[in-house]
């Protein structure tokens, strides 16, 4: 009885496993599926600009997209309020999007997790994001887009100034700055252990609503499916969003301490948004 | 006491890499990883996002100039609508004093006219009453010419007889004869 229980167990990982080694570099069941998914989005993306330049028809992707462009455009425009900027960092952005959402559904298809390579019994294919490579590289990217952008808009000097205070002048700042500092740090594990965390625990949850209904499956799953559509929508916006606000902070301290002390008094919506997901 | 040397090893965990490896980090997949997606995100800003943009930049700009034009209409056809109204107002004050001054006139011109019928016709009334009594002057003093030398004759040829009393039938007979004559 254990032994076939054991067989038919789910397989549940944490963490990406290796299911081939090309010329010495490992290519992990994420990466299947990562790869899989950019050709998905890449293609999509080639037809929307067909269709928007007018060689292709519309059709209800396309639209879609387009839709789904102009309206995190539009967002990024009014979050960030230098215009200019705004345009410099939607493409980031979007991308984020974009890409998200494009790993998150394709890790909902139905042969991810049930195809297996035939010894070790580890699944080919996993959702590109339930790899913490995968979020952790967003998230850096994000952060340090942050502070590249915040560089070029402030300067060097400027961007330095948002995190070291003269501890002898301004001892209360001084140390708003360090905790400034260590909420960088801490909004670099907040997006990526955010996003890994959903999308494994909607994994985990779909394979363990079809190991617990076995026949039922194809009915039972069909709720937490549309769950999944709906959390992945989410979550993309999510880490679009923050990636947005995070940015579009070191575009504001603009002024001398007389704003700042300002901004202070009125938290930004950047922060609140931060407090209420942490 | 498991549980603070636990703690302690999950607090040091950024500088060992037993924890990041365990949860799946792998520096050398993060790093190629971020290649990835920085080609992607290089492809899509380079060859998606622009069109993209520019369409919507376009829709807005067509809607903008939309809008735009369909407030110039607007304000074309107020204006329009304005400047029918004055030239209704102007031709219907025009009108009516064309009519004024017609009838103003037109009666001037009955009131001339009557006046000069009027005086006219009393001329010509005038007129014939002088020739009427031109006439009868005309003809008192005709009649009375013919009565006097009527009567002188008559006397004569009274007196002649009375004179003469001589008068022979003959005479009176050739008297009566011219006075029949």
């Amino acid at each position: 009885m254990i032994p076939v229980f054991a067989a038919t167990s789910p397989h549940i990982s944490v963490k990406a496993e290796e299911v081939m080694n090309v010329a010495g570099v490992s290519i992990t069941n994420s990466h299947m599926l990562g790869i899989m998914g950019l050709i998905v989005l890449v293609w999509l993306m080639l037809c929307t600009v067909a269709a928007v330049k007018g060689t292709k028809k519309h059709n209800f992707v396309t639209r879609l997209l387009v839709w789904a462009f102009e309206g995190l455009y539009n967002t990024v425009l009014q979050v960030i309020p230098d215009q200019k900027w705004a345009k410099r960092v939607a493409p980031l952005t979007i991308t984020i999007f974009f890409f998200v959402i494009a790993q998150y559904y394709l890790g909902l298809l139905p042969f991810v997790g049930p195809v297996y390579t035939l010894p070790e019994r580890i699944p080919l294919f996993r959702g590109g994001v339930a790899d913490l490579n995968m979020t952790f590289s967003l998230a850096i990217i994000t952060i340090v887009a942050a502070q590249v952008y915040a560089i070029k808009y402030l300067g060097l000097r400027g961007n330095l100034g948002r995190y070291l205070y003269n501890p002898l002048k301004d001892p209360i700042m001084t140390f708003v700055g360090i905790l400034e500092m260590i909420a960088e740090m801490s909004r670099l594990l907040g997006l990526s252990f955010r996003l890994f965390g959903n999308v494994l625990a909607g994994e985990v949850l779909l394979i363990m609503i079809a190991y617990l209904t076995q026949f039922v499956s194809p009915l039972a799953l069909q709720p937490f499916y549309l769950f999944e559509l709906f959390i992945g929508g989410i979550q993309a916006y999510i880490f679009f969003m923050l990636s947005t606000v995070f940015i579009s902070l070191g575009m504001e301290h603009h002024g001398g301490d007389d704003e700042k002390t300002h901004d202070d008094l009125h938290p930004k919506p950047a922060e609140l948004i931060v407090a209420s997901e942490g | 006491m498991n549980y603070v040397t636990y703690f302690a090893s999950t607090e040091t965990a950024t500088v060992k890499p037993d924890l990041f490896t365990s949860i799946g980090v792998d520096w050398k997949f993060l790093i190629l990883q971020t290649i990835a997606f920085l080609i992607l995100l290089w492809f899509l800003k380079k060859y998606i996002y622009p069109p993209l943009i520019k369409m919507l930049d376009k829709r807005d700009e067509m809607i903008e100039e939309s809008v735009k034009a369909a407030h110039d209409a607007e304000k074309n056809a107020a204006e329009a609508e304005a400047r029918t109204t004055k030239i209704m107002k102007d031709a219907r004050k025009q009108a009516d004093e064309m009519l004024a001054s017609a009838k103003s006139e037109a009666s001037q011109i009955i009131d001339a006219t009557d006046k000069k019928s009027r005086e006219r016709a009393e001329q010509i009334v005038a007129d014939a009453e002088a020739e009427i009594r031109r006439d009868i002057d005309l003809a008192r003093k005709s009649l009375r010419a013919e009565t006097i030398s009527l009567v002188a004759e008559a006397t004569e040829k009274v007196v002649r007889i009375s004179v003469d009393s001589k008068v022979d039938k003959k005479v009176v007979e050739s008297a009566i004869k011219e006075a029949e004559a």
